[in-house]
């Protein structure tokens, strides 16, 4: 298996940012109640993971170890400043429906996490790639999270009506919480899953 | 050259820091009239739905430049428009909502017995709950609502009240203090379009 299969595999599946590292749970618990805007942010974010990812690389040997961190949280921010103002300009419906999620992206940890565990020790390519991944695999999860709580709490699917008329939808899916149990039972496939595999071997 | 040393952690973070920023900079001194010029088509939009005006995506302005007039009276903005032989008026309205300032327009009619559309301008709350206050089934409880007392009361519980002459709107779930500082503001800023136009209650 190439080196490229493997860390995508890993970071959609095995070591799954959500569900295996739980990192990004804040962005998992508040923004998945609605399935466009939870795409939205799925590709803002999987855009910043990749493109930090890359930038930290680049400059990985030039960076000083004390002030590593500082530096790449500049860099996260300033993508996404670029994606904020590039929205802004020239594509304002889309910057409207985002709205304060743009902000939000910088203190995802996983782009952090992506950066400071992947970026700091490989060469360019690989880290633009692993980013992207890892970006992927967190938005694989948030769209399951996203589907289950919109149909349920809406009774919609991208504000499209899918439930019949006499369904009465449930409340506690509309808000945050309902994402601590859909995420944790996701959490416990998922480990069970991996637990099985093991056993196997 | 040490790495390592004060005096290049010193150079590095202060040259990454400028040459980042510098970048961002450039990029927002040459995009800034854009995003204004789109701010303000919005602001426009968002008037003319208000008042209820049909126009087409490209002469956006030019409809607005013909059909709505504005004067300053008090130092406040007053937008009016001929509606058929009706006089609708409106003023911008901005207030704080849940953690956000939430702006918009507000349109009434002559006598400030009726809303005749309200729209939102700019709003940061939370997106999915408070955030919703921008959806099309919950300003539509405003359209051409009947006022109570002058004013427009908030109930809980529904999912969208279009009964327009009960002076009755339904809160958001999951969202009742957005909605309840919304209310709030609409109230606050009919108080002032009444002694704008010198209407008694």
């Amino acid at each position: 298996m190439s080196e490229f299969t493997k860390i995508a595999k890993n970071n959609l599946i095995r070591e799954n940012q959500i569900l295996v590292q739980v990192l990004g749970i804040c962005s998992t618990l508040a923004v998945t109640n609605n399935l466009r805007n939870t795409a939205i942010m799925a590709t803002g974010v999987t855009l910043v993971t990749g493109l930090s990812n890359l930038t930290v690389s680049l400059f990985k040997d030039y960076i000083p170890r004390k002030v590593r961190m500082m530096v790449e949280t500049l860099i996260i921010a300033f993508y996404v400043i670029i994606v904020d103002i590039v929205l802004r300009a020239y594509l304002p419906d889309v910057s409207k429906a985002l709205g304060p999620y743009v902000g939000l992206i910088i203190t995802n940890c996983i782009i952090m996490g992506r950066a400071e565990a992947f970026a700091q020790a490989n060469n360019p390519v690989i880290s633009l790639w692993d980013g992207l991944t890892a970006g992927a695999g967190y938005s694989l999860v948030l769209l399951i999270v996203a589907s289950i709580r919109e149909l349920l709490g809406f009774g919609t699917l991208f504000n499209i009506h899918i439930m019949p008329k006499s369904f009465t939808p449930f409340t506690i899916m509309v808000m945050a919480p309902s994402a601590f149990f859909i995420v944790a039972i996701l959490i416990w496939i998922a480990k069970s899953s991996s637990f099985k595999a093991g056993e196997k071997k | 050259m040490n790495r390592e040393g004060r005096v290049y952690t010193i150079t590095f973070s202060f040259i990454a820091t400028f040459v980042f920023v510098l970048i961002l900079a450039l990029l927002n001194a040459a995009t800034v009239q854009k995003i204004q010029e789109n701010e303000q088509l919005f602001k426009v939009k968002a008037i003319m739905k208000a008042f209820g005006i049909e126009y087409d995506d490209k002469q956006a302005l030019q409809t607005f430049e013909k059909y709505v007039k504005v004067t300053t009276l008090d130092g406040k903005e007053l937008y009016y428009t001929l509606f058929g032989t009706e006089k609708l008026y409106g003023i911008v309205f901005g207030g704080s909502g849940l953690w956000s300032n939430i702006s918009g327009f507000l349109a009434v009619d002559e006598n400030v017995e009726r809303i005749v559309g309200i729209e939102f301008i700019s709003q940061a709350e939370t997106p999915g709950l408070g955030g919703r206050i921008e959806e099309e089934w919950f300003k539509k409880q405003f359209r051409s609502e009947k006022l109570l007392n002058g004013a427009i009361t908030l109930q809980t519980g529904g999912s969208g009240d279009y009964d327009h002459e009960n002076g009755k709107v339904d809160a958001i779930t999951g969202a009742t203090q957005t909605s309840r500082a919304l209310i709030n503001i609409i109230n606050d800023h009919l108080v002032i379009l009444r002694n704008l136009l010198e209407v008694r209650k």
